[in-house]
């Protein structure tokens, strides 16, 4: 619960610097001030929201206990302390923090301990749960590009800080974003959101999991987009020959990852046999929606020649339509859940408990949620149109309904929706905001 | 006295395990088809096994104890034994019919 709150104030902190005209499209989009924004939705929310739920989810996946459930808490420390260096770093390259510290090594150093402790817990984890199914291996396949994205991160920011000058460093500084962000948006946040979505909307929807062999060209095909936009993409940038080619190859897998992973959800959907589809499902389908859009978007600027032009109102679908939509989706159903668990798990049998529906007011929450899609359209619109004025008011449109949702997860957890005679049966008690207290099973 | 002789016990200790709820599904944990066996030896010793709807379930340790709870509680009950399988794999197809219509899921669903 700390990762998830932790994730959600940094969500709500970045969608307050977009409504306030920080970063792209006010600032170019290479600026410090971009940098530092986008850093702060991909680390700070994207990467702690997943770290956050991986910690819940893959012992699901695996039908094992984590292999270490003291180790997320200094994780989420380090990687606090990395993040915040991170985004000071890019201050003090925009000339707003005059602070002489040695930001960037400082980052490097406490992500890269964040990151390799929550890379050896979920890693000892899995390893020792082998055989592993499909959804648990696109996690495999998702912390390898976290891996990846890592080691790249902190060659940029040893290049940043002047710390190292070899020519491998420099090659990589200028021309290796491609597979930064192919690698941390594409094989960490997505293969590993895709993964862990087949598993929980089979079981919230009792949909029987998709055809096997459909998953795993899912997973073949992204496996090989992360793998030939890492080491193709390296080498061929390395060996200045090929790079413009490589990322086109790792962009045509990428597509095909997307259409067949839709096309696996829309099954997913149609053979449920809940046929009610509650909130988070609803939104899920809405964030797959978007990736959708986005796939086809780069297919059509691809096409036409200004993709280049347009990559930013693409990533911004990508970001905030698909990856945060469906993590504010998920987080509806996992707050609720998890609260459920601490509070009346240990008097079940004892008292009649409530259902994990009564925690939440869905009607009420899907209005705030309808208002942060319309805004994530709106404001790849406006980017499309190249209005910045229109976009920092489709993100002040996302901040309120991100806000909302927010205010509903908080209100789930402070058991705000259960009728006041059925809240504390049995002598239960109301769960602390922000840790958890579940126990492991 | 035998198991076979703890019918009325076994009831209400079936009856028993209907207060304790799949979170997630919202129904009781009988009519949902999550008790496979519930036996009653003649002292008093309960076996119950029991599955959930998904392996890993983060719910299995809690239903597990709320179905030990609500029958420890019964009087003639000396000691509950809870075990959890997963052979064969739950499928909604072990539901009742009422489980069924509560959770809106049509017969030819089913299928």
């Amino acid at each position: 619960m700390s990762y998830f709150a932790a994730a959600l104030v940094a969500l709500l902190a970045a969608e307050s610097l977009m409504a306030a005209g920080w970063g792209f499209p006010n600032a170019p989009i290479g600026a410090p001030a971009t940098l530092l924004l986008v850093h702060l939705v991909v680390l700070g929310w994207l990467s702690l929201l997943l770290c956050g739920a991986l910690f819940q989810f893959v012992p699901v996946l695996v039908a094992k206990p984590l292999y270490s459930a003291r180790l997320p808490l200094p994780a989420l420390i380090l990687l606090l302390g990395g993040i915040i260096a991170l985004l000071s770093g890019f201050l003090g390259l925009n000339g707003a923090l005059t602070a002489k510290l040695p930001f960037f090594p400082l980052a490097s150093v406490l992500l890269a301990a964040g990151f390799g402790l929550v890379l050896w817990n979920l890693g000892c984890t899995l390893w020792r749960a082998r055989p592993l199914g499909l959804p648990a291996r696109f996690v495999v396949v998702g912390l390898l590009g976290l891996a990846a994205t890592v080691a790249i991160g902190i060659t940029f920011a040893l290049v940043l800080a002047g710390d190292t000058t070899t020519p491998t460093a420099l090659r990589l500084f200028a021309d290796g974003l491609p597979i930064h962000i192919i690698a941390g948006l594409g094989g960490w946040l997505s293969l590993t959101a895709m993964g862990v979505s087949y598993r929980l909307l089979a079981m919230f929807m009792l949909a029987p999991e998709p055809d096997r062999r459909s998953t795993r060209a899912v997973l073949q095909l992204g496996a090989w987009a992360l793998g030939v936009a890492v080491l193709g993409g390296t080498t061929a940038i390395l060996v200045r020959r090929g790079a413009a080619l490589v990322f086109s190859a790792a962009g045509v897998l990428g597509l095909l990852t997307v259409v067949l992973y839709a096309r696996d959800i829309v099954h997913l959907y149609q053979a449920r046999k809940r046929r009610v589809l509650e909130l988070n499902s609803r939104m899920a389908a809405a964030a797959v929606g978007s990736l959708l859009v986005a796939a086809l978007l780069m297919v059509v600027l691809g096409s036409m020649g200004t993709l280049g032009r347009d990559a930013g109102a693409v990533v911004f679908l990508v970001v905030f339509g698909w990856l945060s939509g469906l993590g504010l989706a998920k987080l509806y159903k996992i707050v609720p859940f998890l609260t459920w668990l601490e509070c009346y798990g240990p008097v079940l049998g004892k008292a009649p408990t409530p259902r994990v529906q009564d925690l939440v007011a869905e009607q009420r929450a899907g209005k705030w949620f309808g208002l942060y899609f319309l805004a994530v359209w709106a404001g790849t619109v406006a980017l499309f149109l190249d209005s910045a004025w229109a976009f920092r008011a489709a993100a002040a449109l996302l901040l309120v309904g991100t806000a909302g949702i927010v205010l509903q997860l908080v209100r789930a957890r402070r058991l705000a929706d259960v009728p006041a005679s059925a809240r504390f049966p049995g002598g239960s008690v109301r769960p602390p905001l922000v840790l958890s207290l579940t126990r492991s099973h | 006295m035998n198991s076979s002789d703890q019918g009325p016990l076994i009831e209400r200790a079936r009856e028993a395990l209907r207060t304790v709820i799949d979170p997630e599904l919202g129904y009781n944990i009988v009519d949902l088809g999550l008790i496979y066996e519930v036996s009653i030896d003649d002292t008093g010793l309960a076996y119950v096994l029991m599955t959930t709807t998904t392996r890993g379930c983060p719910a299995t340790s809690y239903l597990q104890e709320g179905a030990r709870e609500s029958i420890a509680q019964l009087p003639g009950i000396a000691g509950v034994d809870v075990v959890l399988t997963h052979d064969p794999e739950w499928s909604p197809q072990k539901m009742t019919a009422e489980a069924r219509h509560y959770l809106g899921i049509e017969e030819e669903n089913l299928r």
